[in-house]
This record gives C-alpha cells, sequence and structure tokens, in this order.
C-alpha cells in the first residue's frame, strides 16, 4: 500500500464523477466499496456526509474532490475537518459556477484578517 | 535592544504575509485554469451524449470492475510541508497490436478446450495427464483480471466511442493533474496561516513585555528625579540656614 500511492475520490453530480472515471480515478476495492459517489436528484444529505465521513476514514484516500454545492449540504463536516490528508477540493458543478467566498480553506485563510488580528 | 528585535520579528511577518499572499494568488490563478478545464470536459461530454444518445453517457455504462489508473502520493516534507503529486503507472501493452496479440492468444486455449469436450472416455492414466493440460485454461482467467485493470475507461461506454469523448478525458486528466498542485498549494496556505498567527502572536507577546519593561524604567527615573529634588531642597534650606 505504501508504495502504491493513494487514490482521489469524488463525490459529485454524473458528469463530473463520469468525467473523472474517464480520467482514472475510479476504484472498485475488494469489498466493492467505490471511491466515488454520483448525487442525483433522490440522493439523501445523510448519504452524502456518510460517503464523505467513510472516505475521511479511509486511509487509501488522499484527496476528495466534491461538488461546491453538495459541499454546501454538509457544510458542517467540511468545515469539521483540520488534517491535511485526505485533502478536500471544492470544485464547481455544471449548474453552480465555483464560489470562492464558500470555499472552507479560503474562508479559513480569510479569518487569519480579523479585525483582531490588526490590533 | 528591544527594538531591532521587533523589527527583526516584523520584518519576517512581513516576508511570510507576501510569501501568504503569493501563494492565494497562485492558488487563485490555478483554480480558474481548473475552472475552465472542467467545463470544456464536461462541453466535451454533452457532445459526446449528443453524438451516442442520452443514455450511452451516464454512471449506468461504469464497468463492473474499476482499478485505478492514477495515485496521487502525498509526500511530508519538512515543517509539516505536504506536498501532493500524481503517478499513473506505466500502462503496458497499451497499443492496439498489443491487444490484438493477447486477444489471439485468448482465443486459442478456449478452443482447445472445446474440442477436448467431444473426446472419448480414457482410461485413469489418460485422465491425470489431461488435468495437467486442463489446467491451462485455469490460467486464462486469472491473465483476464491482469488484463482488466490496464483497461481504458473509455471502453465502457464502446470500442468506437467519438472523438469529442476521448477529449472530454484529455480535459479531466489535466484537471487530475491541477487539483493535485491545488491540494499542495491549499496545505502551503493553510500552513503559512499557522505559522504567520504564531509569530503574530510572538511579535505582541515580545511587545507587550517590552512595552512592561519601559513602563518600569520610566517609573524608576521619575523617583530618581524627585528624590534629587528633594535633595536640592535641603541644600538650599542648609545654605539659607
Amino acid at each position: 500500500m505504501a508504495g502504491r500511492g493513494k487514490l482521489i475520490a469524488v463525490i459529485g453530480d454524473e458528469d463530473t464523477c463520469t468525467g473523472f472515471l474517464l480520467g482514472g480515478i475510479g476504484e472498485l476495492n475488494k469489498n466493492r466499496k467505490p471511491n466515488f459517489l454520483v448525487v442525483e436528484k433522490d440522493t439523501s444529505i445523510t448519504e452524502i456526509e456518510e460517503t464523505f465521513k467513510s472516505f475521511l476514514v479511509r486511509n487509501d484516500i488522499g484527496i476528495i474532490l466534491i461538488n461546491q454545492f453538495i459541499a454546501e449540504m454538509i457544510r458542517h463536516a467540511i468545515d469539521a475537518h483540520m488534517q491535511s490528508i485526505p485533502a478536500v477540493l471544492e470544485i464547481p458543478s455544471k449548474e453552480h459556477p465555483y464560489d470562492a467566498s464558500k470555499d472552507s480553506i479560503l474562508r479559513r485563510a480569510k479569518g487569519m484578517f480579523s479585525a483582531e488580528d490588526f490590533r | 535592544m528591544g527594538v531591532p528585535e521587533e523589527e527583526k520579528s516584523s520584518l519576517l511577518l512581513d516576508e511570510k504575509l507576501l510569501c501568504f499572499m503569493e501563494q492565494l494568488e497562485l492558488l487563485e490563478a490555478k483554480r480558474a485554469t481548473l475552472n475552465s478545464l472542467i467545463e470544456q470536459g464536461w462541453f466535451s461530454i454533452s457532445k459526446a451524449r449528443y453524438s451516442m444518445g442520452n443514455k450511452q453517457v451516464s454512471a449506468l455504462q461504469y464497468a463492473s470492475e474499476i482499478e485505478p489508473l492514477v495515485y496521487v502520493h502525498a509526500r511530508t516534507q519538512d515543517t509539516s510541508k505536504i506536498d501532493f503529486c500524481t503517478e499513473r503507472p506505466a500502462q503496458h501493452c497499451n497499443n492496439d497490436s498489443c491487444k490484438d496479440q493477447r486477444s489471439v492468444e485468448d482465443i486459442g486455449p478456449r478452443e482447445e478446450g472445446v474440442r477436448r469436450r467431444n473426446k472419448p472416455k480414457k482410461t485413469e492414466k489418460d485422465t491425470s495427464e489431461s488435468e495437467g493440460s486442463e489446467k491451462s485454461p485455469e490460467i486464462n482467467p486469472v491473465q483476464k483480471s491482469d488484463q482488466n485493470p490496464q483497461q481504458d475507461p473509455l471502453k465502457w461506454f464502446g470500442i468506437l466511442v467519438p472523438q469529442s469523448l476521448k477529449q472530454a478525458q484529455m480535459s479531466f486528466k489535466q484537471v487530475i493533474e491541477l487539483s493535485a498542485e491545488i491540494a499542495t498549494l491549499q496545505a502551503a496556505v493553510l500552513n503559512i496561516r499557522q505559522e504567520l498567527k504564531l509569530s503574530m502572536s510572538n511579535k505582541r507577546t515580545a511587545r507587550e513585555r517590552l512595552g512592561s519593561s519601559v513602563g518600569q524604567d520610566g517609573r524608576l527615573h521619575n523617583s530618581i528625579d524627585s528624590e534629587q529634588e528633594e535633595a536640592k531642597a535641603e541644600h538650599q534650606a542648609t545654605d539659607s540656614q
């Protein structure tokens, strides 16, 4: 496992997942657990959150890519993740363009320049 | 002695802040590239869907066995700096000619197995010999499963896929490379932010310490001055007497 490197996981809409799987990141492991989740209209927030948390726990995942509109649904879970591995990257989706002001990493960086810091 | 120290820490703080800003700028630029590449990929997928049919490019087409073709290595450098880099294991026999050779090899033993099925019953010796020879078809599924990991995801959507789907694959491959770079930058930004916070608080405490020591000095000077004045007054009094 150490020599093999880590995987890239995706939580996104159908086209995002299809694109990244075309790129070659997909994996179905021995327990037939995928490293991707196709979020459809009927996918519940609990399912998304559970999948995200399961990706965080897996030690063979290095980066988690997630559509920003899905990240908004589970913002508390993303904000609670403070470790650098796996890294969480918010990406745009077809219907929702990327908004830097919503990105949890940039918000964390922005939070540094509060009034308290300039005293 | 205290002032140069403060200046030094201020300079260090400025340096870190500039580095932080540079990283943020780079992150923003890479983000913009990633966004445009993803858009390009979606557009190509939509074009492929238009030419192939609505249901031909969907999650239903994913293979039942999926093996990753790209890995990411997270290298922890000094001072908790993390570097993500992607790696694509060399795909052997990716050429069409090589695949053709394999397919010919696969067909051969299968035909042999079928031929043996109609053969008349043999003696015990013959059966023991044939057991050995029958082992060869059993190896083939293993070879086949070895071949599976190297399978191009493009093949899930058909053998003759449109050019637009290949273009989509190319854009998403670039997106994957970029996402590793962005993950590295994000980690760097958070790291510098932490360092900045630490050095800011250090500077603040140093300033407070300096301020308090200056205050004490001030009080000391004041007391000396008052003592001198008292002494002068005493002298004047003795002179007048």
